[in-house]
Parts: structure tokens; C-alpha cells; sequence
């Protein structure tokens, strides 16, 4: 609900085959969260894998959470995988849902794996965290809140994407030139990059770190924002 | 052999023999031969039982633990303490079991405290016809069967037929109470006497003397009665008639020679032929006074057989108690019992009837009996068959009731009531229904055997020292030691090897029968003395608190092993219904409920063992609809091991700087 549809262009990443899941994916206590310290952090550190793989895999870049803890999740499971990221922030279904050992977690699991991915800086709830996310927003309060529901699933850092960016503008050579936003993610010239199909929201947290670096200027409205590199 | 070693259970008590009944205990016990200390029986544990005296040592249970078979003692006597000398009861053994080569030490007499007071049953007995008990091996084993009602009652150990006279008291009929006659009794013994072999080896251990330089004394003992044994035609002074008496030397009375003063005129009987070398043995003091047995530890066992009198020192107290049951003991003399046949009974059940209350109304002589007989009518069919049910009860009815009503009668009884009792469980066990209702009535029909041998406070003496109920707990803790050891019962087997303290609580009250229950208060204790004690089984606590009971052998360790081993066949073994995930990677997962039939646990203990196991890392756990399953850990495959807790990474943190500051 986040997003205005991205349109469904068939994203370029390795997103055609079937996502592989861990062997643990089909283990049924791997979905009961575990007593014994230790054995729970062991979980914890499997099921962050395993959410950052499996949205990397479909290029989810903003993952809904309780979304996905309904029964029908709108995906179709895995089977091209390229429609994956159309509706705003992938859904979790099958991700916190196993069907076919018919075993899920509770949104509470989730928000832990979602916790513990930030402490690693590897996400951040949407709208919870303004646009920097890390102090005020803490764990405690993702709950009702702003955005406790959907969180940006950094399979990679706004950092890497920065560089990503900023690697390709060097390549190409348009340091200096403007480009809009929708160029970046959407344009012809793009097409091939990691970067091409990202989310607009996540591509200006990207740009925001080189303005900061003083690598980029943003200028321009709401809808038509131009980014001119140096 | 006057003191034997003996056989200890698994928890350090003697094992009784069958019928054997357990009447006391007290601690901090020395043993004396003669007014020497026995080394290394210094300080161990007393038992006195029905039939034996046991000793068992503190320091060393297994080897120098001792028994004395109070069949075998003549006397006992009792003398207080007095200052720093601890109270001391003397056991002096028959004169068969005497040495004829050890003479008597004067100490030894000038320390028996020959008071009026300590003169029991036995001598008295004794003194009333002189006899030695020379023959009491075979007069112990005849039997002579009561006129009225049948029953065999043992002849008395002292009655000897040679010298029995009309005046000679005898014992009345043990069921019904009614004396036999002299000649009935004579007849028995003589033929007893008869029927056996002549020299029977019992007859021909060398039979004692006291060394008197005092000549012409053999030739009186041969006049005074006839020898009932065989002799070696030896010197009289070495191989002297069994029969032998002890002339006084101021009255010529002709003593029994295991007399330490004249019967008439109170004279002393000392030896004045004392050797040399006991008097002057070196001794060595203890923190007790009296003096050690100097010899070697191998010197002990060969020592055995020369022993004369046995004093028991209790230096914690309870000498006046273990005096009074042992006079008891003595005066019921229920070794005899044992070879005892049963009352010979009809078949039929109103001639049993009729037999019972022979019993009952034994004193007034001939039965009433004989008129329930001929009211017995036949009645055929279902009303034969309640009729026959009811005359059984009746007659049950009738036994016990007889039972109960006098103490002689229920001595004789025991046998019967016991048997009645284990039927009863029987028929309870039958009429249970499902598996624990048979199990548990089979731990009833075995306690009754069991009621005989625990342990309760009054057994118990008051340990002086270390505080009242210390002697009751630990012997409490032998005893169930022995109850969750003991093969023939598997209480602990049963249960997989682990129970949970309260489920003992219960089985060992449940054996216990009903009486002398141990409160929980007291139990709790007695287990917690496990440990200290040494004993093979343990006492362990659950994270939970849980407190379970398991043999010591078992550790965290194997408990594991038990489990994984038992995980891993779950991965060759397809599941009994359809599973969607892959089971020969993951296996399944097991409730507490299958952990319990699997090793045979209680639903509680399966569930702490689990939960172990979990704590460890081996397991791990899924909360899902059908309940908690446990599965092997393959979610923690080596990742969570260099992971450590934060909160105790924090605190090993501030205290290394603590250290580091010198904080601490």
C-alpha cells in the first residue's frame, strides 16, 4: 500500500528459478522459537539468512509483515518469480509460511528476525525510522506504530547501493549530467544494473548518502527529483 | 565361630535372613572380646534383629563387619557406665562354641557386673536343672507335636532327656498353650536323639574345659550323668566328658562350667592357670578407656573362633533400649521358629474352620469344633458354591481374629497371617484392572515381607551426640537405598532407571503398608543423605526444581546418549502416518509421552530429561497444535557455539574490571 506500483517489468536479476530454501526452511522446530539461549540465537542468525536470501532472491526491498502471516499471501509461489516485488513490499507468505510442512511464525517471531536483522543494520521499518532509522525508532516501538508493519529489507545497505550507483555513473561517465530518478531505476540505461527496479524510496535513502558526501545534489518536486552527480 | 562375618546389602545393612525381624539400631558402637578392644571394630552401627546381634563397622563395612547368632549366646549381661567408662552389654556364647583352649581371663570376670538385675530367662533355665546344653544342635532341630492341638512346637534347646525329671518346667504348646506331658516331650527328644547319626559332626567339635590344676574331677564328671556324645579316649584334661561340671572348691557343687560363680554358695570360679603372655600384652590407648587386642589385621578372622565374651561399648547411648529388646529377643527365641512346620490343616473348609477355633478356644482344651463339623450340611450348586465362599470367610475371619487375640497365638500364626495377607494382595491384584493397578498390588503383596524389616523411629536409638533423629534419618536412607536396589522388587528398574521423589514417596509408603509412614519432611532428609552416605543411588534436582531419584551411575551424559541414539533410529524407521517433511534428514519429533513409554519414565521425569537435554543444546523444541515435540538440534549446527550469552558476557566484563581495578 506503500508504493505506487513499480509496473511489472520482468526484473533482469537471477530471479528466474525457484528460490532454494534451507534445509532448516523444512525443519518444523525451526518455526517454534527456541528456549535455550543458545539454540535461539543459532535460529535467529538462520532465519535473518534466510530472510535476507530469500528477498534478495525475488528483490524484495521492503517486506510486509503481516502480509505475509495471512493464509493467502497473493504471491504465486515461487513459480516464475518475477512478479515478486510488484506489490508494494513483497509479501512474506512463503517465507514465514511453510505449507508444505504446514509449520509458519507469529508476527512477534518475525518482528524478532526483523529486530535482529537491524542490529546488524540490515533493516529498518518503514516509517518507523525517518529517513537515518537508527536512534529514536529503537526496537521497542515497532509495534503499533508508524511502520511496525513494513520493514526495508537491506540485502544490501543504502551505503552499497550508493556505491553501486555511484561505480556505474563513473563507468559510464556522467558525472555532471542530471538524471532523474526514474531514469536510475527505470531507464533503458540501466537496465542490466543491480540498481535498475529499485524501490524509489530506497534509491533516495541511496542518493542521500552521497548528497552527504557532497557526491551528488538532489533538486526538483515530489514526483520529478533530479540527481546531478560530481 | 562365635562372631561371623556377614553379608551386607547394596546400602550397607546386613541382609536378614528369611523371617528375620529388625528390633533395633544404634550408632557409635565398639566391640570388646573379653575387656580388650577388638581393633578396627571400633565404631560402626549395631543391629540387633530377632536373630543375630550384626555389627557393622564405619570405617570399613565391607570387612570388618560382624554378626553374632543369638542362638548362639548363653548370657548376657549388663553394666552401666560410669564415668569415662561407656556403658557395655556382654554376650557370652554357649559353651560348645567356647574354645577349650582358652582359659578364662580374671579380668574378665571381675569386669562382669554379676547383678541380680541382669539374670534373664536363659538362666534361670539354666539353673533350674544343671544341664549344659551340650546337645542343643539336635535337641534345637526336635519337635514335639501338642495332643491337642497338633501343633510342632520345637523342644526347648535346654531340655535334656538324660536329666529331665517331672520338676524340669516345660514350655506349654506355642499354639494352643497347653503343657505336654514329660514322657510326650522325652519321647520326642529321644527320638529325634535316635534318628540321628551318632556322630554327627555337631557332637564331635571339641567341647570345653575349664583347666583346672584340680585333680580327680574327671572321674566326678563321668558319675554325674551319662555322655550323650561319643568321646575321643583322650586325656580327660583336653578331650573332658560333655557333660562336665565345675566343682566349687568350697561347697563341692558341681557347677555348669560356663558358671563364673558357685550356684550355692557364691563363690568365685576363677582358673589360676592364666598364661603369661595375656596378661602381658602391650596395649595401646584410644580416646575410649580399655585397652586394645593387639594382633595383626590377618590375626583377626583366626581370632574369631577363640572369642569368649563379646561386649558391646555404647559410647552414643541407647544401651538401655538394646538391652530391653534384646532380653526380648532372647526370650522369644524365634530362630526356633524357623524350621517350624505349619499347623497341619483339613481340607475341608468346615473342618478348618472347626481347626480355627481349636485355636481360639485353645485354653479350654478339647475343641468345640466337632459340632460345626456335623452342622455342615451338603447343599450343591451356586448355594454350595456361596456356602463354601462364606464358610472360607468365616474361617479367614477366625484366623485372624484368633491372630490378634493373644501374642503367643500370633507368634504361632505368623505364618498363616502372612500367607492370608498375600493372598488378599492377590486377590486385589486380580480384581485391578489395567497395568498399574497390577503392579502396584504386587509391590503390596510384597510388603508384607517388607513389614518386618524397616526401619522406624522406635528402632532406632537416640544418638548422643549428633543431634535426635540423625541414626533414624540415616538408616532411613539405607533403607530405601535398599528398597530402590533391591533386584527382586526393580522399584528403580521399573521406573527406567529415574523416579521422581514423590512417586518413591508414595510406592515406599504404599510398602510400608499402611503403618509407620514416613513423612515427607523426613524422607526428603533421609535422601538428601544419599550423597554423604556413600549409597548407590542419588538424588538429583531438575532445573525445574523437580527432585528425581536415579541410580548413581546414571549421568546427564548417558541420558543423552539414550536419547540421541534413540533419535537417530527414528531416522531408518518411516513414521506410522504420512509426514511432509523429509524424515530421514530430520527424523521426528518426540513428545514427553513417547520418551516415557520409550525408557519406561514417569511423564514428569520425561519431560525434565527432555528439557535437560534441550538446556544442553542437543534438542530443540516445536510448539505446534498437536503439543511439545522434541527433536534433535539442527538449527544450532555449530553456529551457536562461539555465541555466548550478553548478559553474562557483561558480567564476566565488569567483573575482570573489577579485578583488574583490585575491586576484588
Amino acid at each position: 500500500m506503500q508504493s505506487p506500483a513499480a509496473g511489472a517489468s520482468p526484473s533482469p536479476a537471477p530471479g528466474t528459478a525457484a528460490f532454494t530454501f534451507p534445509r532448516e526452511y523444512y525443519f518444523p522446530p525451526f518455526f517454534t522459537w527456541q528456549t535455550n539461549l543458545t539454540t535461539h540465537h543459532a535460529q535467529l542468525t538462520k532465519w535473518a539468512a534466510l530472510v535476507l536470501a530469500y528477498c534478495r532472491h525475488h528483490r524484495i526491498f521492503r517486506l510486509a509483515l503481516s502480509t505475509g502471516m495471512s493464509a493467502s499471501a497473493p504471491m504465486t509461489a515461487g513459480g516464475g518469480g518475477d512478479s515478486s516485488h510488484a506489490d508494494g513490499g513483497g509479501g512474506a507468505g512463503e517465507l514465514f509460511h511453510n505449507r508444505q510442512i504446514g509449520r509458519r511464525i507469529g508476527l512477534a517471531d518475525a518482528r524478532e528476525v526483523v529486530d535482529f536483522l537491524r542490529k546488524d543494520g540490515r533493516a529498518e521499518y518503514v516509517g518507523g525510522a525517518g529517513d537515518d532509522g537508527e536512534g529514536f525508532g529503537g526496537g521497542n516501538s515497532s509495534g503499533v506504530g508508524g511502520g511496525g508493519d513494513v520493514a526495508w529489507i537491506y540485502w544490501r545497505t543504502p551505503e552499497e547501493w550508493a556505491a553501486l550507483v555511484e561505480a556505474w555513473v563513473d563507468e559510464t561517465g556522467q558525472k555532471g549530467s542530471v538524471l532523474t530518478l526514474y531514469e536510475l531505476t527505470e531507464g533503458d540505461a540501466t537496465r542490466g544494473t543491480e540498481f535498475h527496479g529499485l524501490d524509489p524510496e530506497l534509491l533516495q535513502k541511496a542518493l542521500h548518502v552521497l548528497v552527504k558526501r557532497a557526491k551528488a545534489q538532489i533538486f526538483g518536486h515530489e514526483d520529478s527529483q533530479g540527481v546531478k552527480f560530481f | 565361630m562365635f562372631l561371623k562375618q556377614i553379608d551386607l546389602t547394596t546400602a550397607l545393612r546386613p541382609s536378614y535372613l528369611p523371617d528375620e525381624d529388625l528390633l533395633f539400631v544404634q550408632d557409635n558402637v565398639g566391640l570388646y572380646e573379653g575387656k580388650y578392644k577388638l581393633p578396627n571394630h571400633q565404631i560402626g552401627q549395631v543391629y540387633l534383629t530377632s536373630h543375630r546381634v550384626c555389627y557393622v563397622d564405619k570405617a570399613d563395612p565391607r570387612k570388618n563387619s560382624l554378626a553374632i547368632d543369638l542362638k548362639d549366646v548363653e548370657r548376657y549381661d549388663y553394666s552401666a557406665g560410669f564415668i569415662k567408662t561407656s556403658a557395655k552389654i556382654s554376650l557370652v556364647p554357649k559353651a560348645t562354641k567356647r574354645s577349650s583352649l582358652q582359659p578364662w581371663a580374671p579380668g574378665l570376670a571381675s569386669n562382669h557386673s554379676r547383678s541380680a538385675t541382669s539374670s534373664p530367662v536363659q538362666r534361670t533355665a539354666d539353673g533350674a536343672h544343671r544341664s549344659p546344653p551340650v546337645n542343643q544342635p539336635s535337641a534345637g532341630t526336635a519337635t514335639w507335636v501338642c495332643t491337642i492341638c497338633s501343633f510342632s512346637n520345637p523342644v526347648p534347646s535346654n531340655f535334656d532327656p538324660s536329666t529331665a525329671s517331672a520338676h524340669t518346667p516345660l514350655p506349654p504348646c506355642l499354639a494352643c498353650g497347653i503343657k505336654p506331658t514329660l514322657t510326650h516331650v522325652l519321647k520326642a527328644a529321644i527320638s529325634n536323639a535316635t534318628s540321628r547319626s551318632p556322630g554327627g559332626p555337631a557332637l564331635l567339635t571339641p567341647l570345653p574345659v575349664r583347666p583346672r590344676p584340680v585333680s580327680g574331677i574327671a572321674g566326678q564328671q563321668q558319675s554325674h550323668g551319662p555322655p550323650t556324645s561319643p568321646r575321643t579316649p583322650d586325656a580327660p584334661q583336653q578331650t573332658p566328658d560333655p557333660d562336665a561340671s565345675f566343682q566349687c572348691p568350697r561347697c563341692t557343687f558341681l557347677n555348669h562350667p560356663s558358671l563364673m560363680s558357685c550356684e550355692i554358695c557364691g563363690a568365685p570360679l576363677i582358673s589360676h592357670d592364666l598364661p603369661a603372655d595375656l596378661a602381658h600384652q602391650p596395649r595401646s590407648e584410644t580416646e575410649s578407656p580399655g585397652p586394645f587386642l593387639q594382633s595383626s589385621p590377618s590375626a583377626v578372622p583366626q581370632g574369631l573362633d577363640n572369642f569368649e565374651t563379646v561386649k558391646l561399648s555404647f559410647r552414643g547411648g541407647g544401651d538401655k533400649i538394646f538391652y530391653e529388646r534384646l532380653k526380648r529377643s532372647m526370650t522369644q527365641r524365634k530362630w526356633l521358629l524357623q524350621g517350624a512346620p505349619p499347623i497341619p490343616r483339613s481340607a475341608r473348609p468346615g473342618d478348618a474352620a472347626s481347626s480355627g477355633l481349636g485355636i481360639v478356644g485353645g485354653s479350654g482344651g478339647d475343641s468345640s469344633g466337632g459340632a460345626a463339623s456335623e452342622q455342615r450340611v451338603k447343599i450343591a450348586g451356586i448355594a454350595g458354591l456361596e456356602h463354601r465362599g462364606q464358610a472360607m470367610r468365616k474361617n479367614n475371619e477366625l484366623v485372624i481374629g484368633s491372630a490378634f487375640e493373644d501374642l503367643e497365638a500370633l507368634m504361632a500364626s505368623a505364618k498363616q497371617i502372612v500367607e492370608l495377607a498375600e493372598k488378599f494382595a492377590r486377590q486385589v491384584k486380580s480384581g485391578g484392572n489395567g497395568g498399574e493397578g497390577v503392579e502396584n498390588a504386587l509391590l503390596l503383596a510384597e510388603s508384607a515381607s517388607q513389614l518386618g524389616l524397616i526401619t522406624t523411629k522406635d528402632i532406632v536409638g537416640t544418638s548422643g551426640s549428633g543431634g535426635g533423629d540423625s541414626l533414624y534419618l540415616s538408616e532411613l536412607a539405607r533403607n530405601l537405598a535398599e528398597f530402590l536396589t533391591d533386584d527382586g522388587r526393580g522399584v528403580l528398574r521399573r521406573a527406567g532407571g529415574i523416579m521422581s521423589l514423590v512417586d518413591l514417596w508414595a510406592v515406599f509408603n504404599r510398602a510400608r503398608g499402611g503403618v509407620e509412614l514416613v513423612s515427607p519432611a523426613d524422607f526428603e532428609k533421609a535422601a538428601n543423605l544419599w550423597e554423604k552416605l556413600e549409597l548407590p543411588v542419588r538424588l538429583r534436582t531438575f532445573r525445574s526444581g523437580v527432585k528425581v531419584v536415579q541410580a548413581r551411575d546414571r549421568t546427564d551424559d548417558t541420558t543423552i546418549r539414550a536419547l540421541l541414539a534413540w533419535l537417530r533410529d527414528l531416522h531408518e524407521f518411516p513414521p506410522d502416518r504420512h509426514v511432509p517433511w523429509d524424515w530421514r534428514v530430520f527424523g521426528r519429533g518426540v513428545t514427553a509421552r513417547d520418551a516415557a513409554e520409550r525408557f519406561g519414565w514417569s511423564i514428569g521425569v520425561a519431560e525434565e530429561e527432555l528439557e535437560m537435554a534441550e538446556d544442553r543444546g542437543v534438542l530443540c523444541r516445536e510448539d505446534g497444535i498437536e503439543g511439545l515435540r522434541f527433536w534433535e538440534n539442527y538449527i544450532d549446527t555449530g553456529e551457536g557455539k562461539a555465541w555466548r550469552d550478553p548478559a553474562k558476557e557483561e558480567r564476566d566484563k565488569i567483573m575482570r574490571a573489577l579485578k583488574e581495578s583490585g575491586f576484588l
